[in-house]
């Protein structure tokens, strides 16, 4: 009985094995090579449609092979199938441009031109520089979000009038979309009528234009990225607090350990685990820094606050340098999947040593 | 010999009489749709509402026009995006012309000589059209006879002031006290002014915030003059390009493709003193412009507000300052021409032309490509483009804008027909994208002191000169 379910063409002659619905791997082969065949003799819009209907097929026929076998299989199937069409798929897609001269606004067909879109990317000083206005961008935004989300959870663990309130209230910015924060921080530093300028005036007379200048520049740019991401910093450090038995805090204080030594010996090895986290996500993220930079200032005083991340967005976009675009993509992939890496690396190993 | 049988005869006579009917009746009205991608703004509103109360189709068919209106900031990826993704949404678009190279040399712009070759209505548009307005939205490589778009909106840059202020006594007199000539009131005067009484405008009309203006004491601080010196798209290219053509500079000449060279035209000496001179009105205008952050919105915005007594703008703002619900200045505002620059010649005025044009896709059936220059040509037809003016379009027909009614349409015409004449557009090529950022870079790092205007120039040059070398346009 169980052999037959296994083997549900068994009995059947040869020919019938091979042409069941359940022969997967037929349906693969098929799938593949008839792919490959329409995608060389036939326009696109046809192959398209040849490579759909093939792909359909060998997905039925995964279904029906494992039907009633792999129950659990078939249940995540749709979201995997999902994954692949809307993720996977286009990751490979995008990776395999990448070795191909190819402008999307050209009819002209892509060329395969190895790793020179690698090469053109890692020699051009421009991406050097947008790297380097990246990393200063990081570090900096990073850092004050970490001071200020680590300050105020330590104000929110402790109890106070209206604290929830204010904790709402101190959450709303991670929650506002990118486009809103970066409307609202353009009108706050707007000098003829932004609220900052308007209060400095109180005291100087003056308009100020904090945009003006370089570091202006960047200092709006890293106040808005971290007025919204504090809050999720804080959220994270919070957590980690109130997780912190409440004995230590009485032994200490029993041994007379002043305030920043219960800090440094009970409360940060408690919550490392959690800082950590929140330096790996915030990092990731900081790296990608795109909306607030595109909306506030475009990249400018001339470039000097165009991340990596926009100036992929001119070349994929503005020039439409696609190939180009998805070469410099996977080196940022890359980049950033290394520095996870060594990063929970060595921080796995003070854990280690700890 | 073939006898018919009854049944046989009965059949045949019955197929004669269909094809004889079939012959006599008009053949059956076909249903085609029209998409088209359009920018989010009155223009494309009032062309929709016109076609919706008014277009017949010629052919006798149900012409239907679906436009998908998109915001302006998001109009080029969009397009960009629909044309290159290959899913042939649209049959016709607005462009701007600087896109026109690229998406021709896509593959995704139709054509369309020889349908204005086989058709007398098109030529008759063709004829009629003023000829810079031709060069820049309808032909590519740019002035050539090969034809691409129709006018959907022609746009120019005007000067819209505030006549209450320019216009009061007391202005009035402390201007000719301190300057020692008028200050302009009326609009023919406002023509005439030249670069070096807009300084004069920009630095009377600075008043801090208490100060007199008009009589009353202003209500927050005030601006002499605002023009385009934004980083985004082209908002401040045209302004340069304004400075250096009136100058008697140049850009790289794309016309003279492959031995004009970038180096030696675009930071010539005439180009360094063009840009100085621009950057020289900065101190006037509304403190964000020494951000790089004064763009068409941010003018219109502040103007509109009250915080400016001159702003230089497209005309496709000028509907939104003259009504009440948008505009504080509503009933004070007045147009004219754009300032000139006074030479031992007289004053020479040069501006970068605005608008769009709009154009049929490559990928359109027959039928569709022949209702759509139906619709192009009633769109460019004399009643329509009176009502589009009426509605507070513009017009660049000759027979129209000539119209001596043309002028009572709306406040800011009476500038159109001679502005017209000094209009010139700037790079159809596909690299466009890529010299146009490189430039604002340049240009706001310029505004905000990080270097000076012949470092500027310098790096603009040099750039260009490599990029288009690289491009095969320059040898």
């Amino acid at each position: 009985m169980a052999s037959a379910v296994d083997s549900p063409g068994a009995a059947a002659p040869p020919a019938r094995r091979v042409l069941r619905w359940g022969n997967w791997r037929l349906a693969l082969l098929l799938f593949v090579g008839g792919s490959a065949a329409a995608i060389a003799t036939l326009p696109p819009s046809a192959s398209f449609w040849v490579a759909g209907a093939l792909g359909a097929a060998f997905a039925g026929s995964a279904v029906v092979n494992a039907w009633g076998r792999y129950r659990g299989g078939l249940l995540v199937a749709p979201a995997l199938a999902l994954l692949f069409v809307m993720n996977i798929f286009p990751l490979l897609w995008s990776f395999g441009l990448s070795f191909f001269s190819y402008r999307a606004n050209r009819m002209a067909v892509p060329v395969f031109v190895g790793l020179s879109n690698y090469e053109r990317i890692v020699t051009d000083p421009v991406v050097w520089d947008r790297l380097q206005t990246t990393a200063l961008m990081v570090v900096l935004t990073v850092s004050l979000q970490m001071v200020a989300g680590f300050l105020m959870a330590l104000l929110f663990a402790k109890q106070f009038p209206l604290r929830r309130y204010l904790l709402i209230l101190v959450l709303t910015p991670m929650m506002l979309s990118f486009v809103a924060v970066g409307a609202f921080f353009r009108y706050y530093y707007e000098p003829s009528l932004g609220l900052l300028s308007q209060f400095v005036r109180l005291f100087t007379g003056e308009p100020y234009v904090l945009m003006k200048s370089v570091w202006g520049a960047r200092a709006g740019i890293i106040f808005a990225d971290a007025w919204m991401w504090a809050p999720f910093v804080m959220l994270l450090i919070l957590a980690g607090l109130v997780s912190v038995p409440k004995y230590l805090y009485e032994a200490a204080a029993i041994d007379r350990a002043p305030a920043w030594r219960q800090l440094w010996s009970i409360t940060l090895p408690y919550i490392r685990g959690l800082l950590l986290l929140a330096v790996l996500f915030r990092t990731i993220e900081a790296f990608k820094l795109f909306d607030v930079v595109f909306l506030l200032t475009e990249g400018g005083p001339g470039t000097s606050t165009e991340t990596i991340a926009v100036y992929v967005y001119r070349l994929a976009f503005q020039y439409v340098k696609t190939s180009e675009s998805t070469a410099l993509s996977y080196i940022l992939l890359f980049t950033v999947i290394v520095l996870t890496n060594l990063y929970l690396y060595f921080a796995n190993r003070r854990g280690q040593e700890a | 010999m073939i006898r018919l049988t009854k049944p046989t005869g009965a059949l045949g006579a019955a197929a004669a009489l269909l094809v004889a009917l079939g012959a006599q009746l008009p053949a059956r009205a076909a249903d085609v749709t029209l998409r088209m991608a359009v920018p989010d703004w009155p223009p494309t509103h009032i062309m929709k509402d016109l076609f919706d109360k008014q277009y017949k189709a010629a052919s006798g068919n149900n012409v239907k026009l679906e436009l998908d209106f998109i915001p302006w900031p998001d109009y080029y990826t969009r397009l960009n995006a629909s044309l290159t993704s290959g899913e042939k949404k649209y049959n016709m678009a607005v462009s701007d012309s600087q896109w026109l190279g690229a998406f021709i040399e896509g593959g995704y712009y139709l054509n369309i000589d020889k349908y204005v070759a086989a058709d007398p209505g098109l030529q008759a548009v063709f004829k009629d059209l003023h000829p810079a307005v031709k060069d820049s939205y309808s032909t590519y490589p740019y002035k050539s006879d090969k034809l691409y778009g129709f006018p959907q909106m022609p746009d120019l840059v005007v000067s819209y002031y505030r006549k209450d202020l320019f216009c009061d006594a007391t202005e009035q007199k402390n201007f000719q006290a301190k300057y020692k000539y008028k200050l302009p009131c009326s609009p023919e005067e406002m023509d005439n002014i030249t670069w070096d009484n807009f300084r004069d405008i920009g630095e009377f009309f600075q008043r801090k915030k208490g100060e007199p203006l008009a009589g009353k004491p202003a209500d927050d601080d005030f601006y002499g003059i605002e023009f385009q010196v934004g980083k985004g798209y082209d908002f401040f290219t045209t302004s340069a390009y304004e400075f250096l053509w009136q100058h008697g500079g140049d850009i790289w000449d794309e016309t003279k493709q492959p031995s004009a060279h970038a180096v030696g035209v675009v930071n010539s000496r005439v180009a360094v003193e063009s840009f100085e001179h621009l950057l020289s009105f900065v101190k006037y205008m509304p403190p964000i412009a020494k951000t790089g952050g004064l763009d068409i919105f941010k003018t219109d915005e502040l103007f509109r507000e009250g915080k400016v007594a001159i702003n230089l703008e497209w005309i496709g703002f000028a509907e939104s300052s003259i009504n009440k619900e948008t505009s504080k200045v509503a009933d004070k505002v007045a147009f004219a021409q754009i300032p000139g620059l006074k030479t031992p010649k007289g004053v020479v005025k040069w501006s970068v032309i605005g608008g769009q044009p709009f154009v049929l896709m490559t990928w359109n059936t027959d039928i569709q490509t022949k209702e759509a220059l139906d619709f192009c040509k009633w769109w460019l037809s004399k009643p329509t483009q009176i009502a589009f003016a009426k509605a507070g379009g513009q017009s660049a027909l000759r027979s129209v804008y000539t119209d001596p009614s043309y002028v009572s349409f709306r406040p800011w015409n009476r500038t159109w027909a001679a502005s017209l004449d000094w209009q010139r557009d700037f790079w159809h090529i596909p690299e466009f994208f890529e010299l146009l950022t490189e430039q604002q870079e340049e240009f706001t790092k310029a505004i905000t002191g990080q270097q000076n205007a012949k470092t500027t120039m310098d790096n603009i040059a040099n750039f260009q000169e490599k990029l288009l070398k690289d491009a095969g346009r320059i040898k």
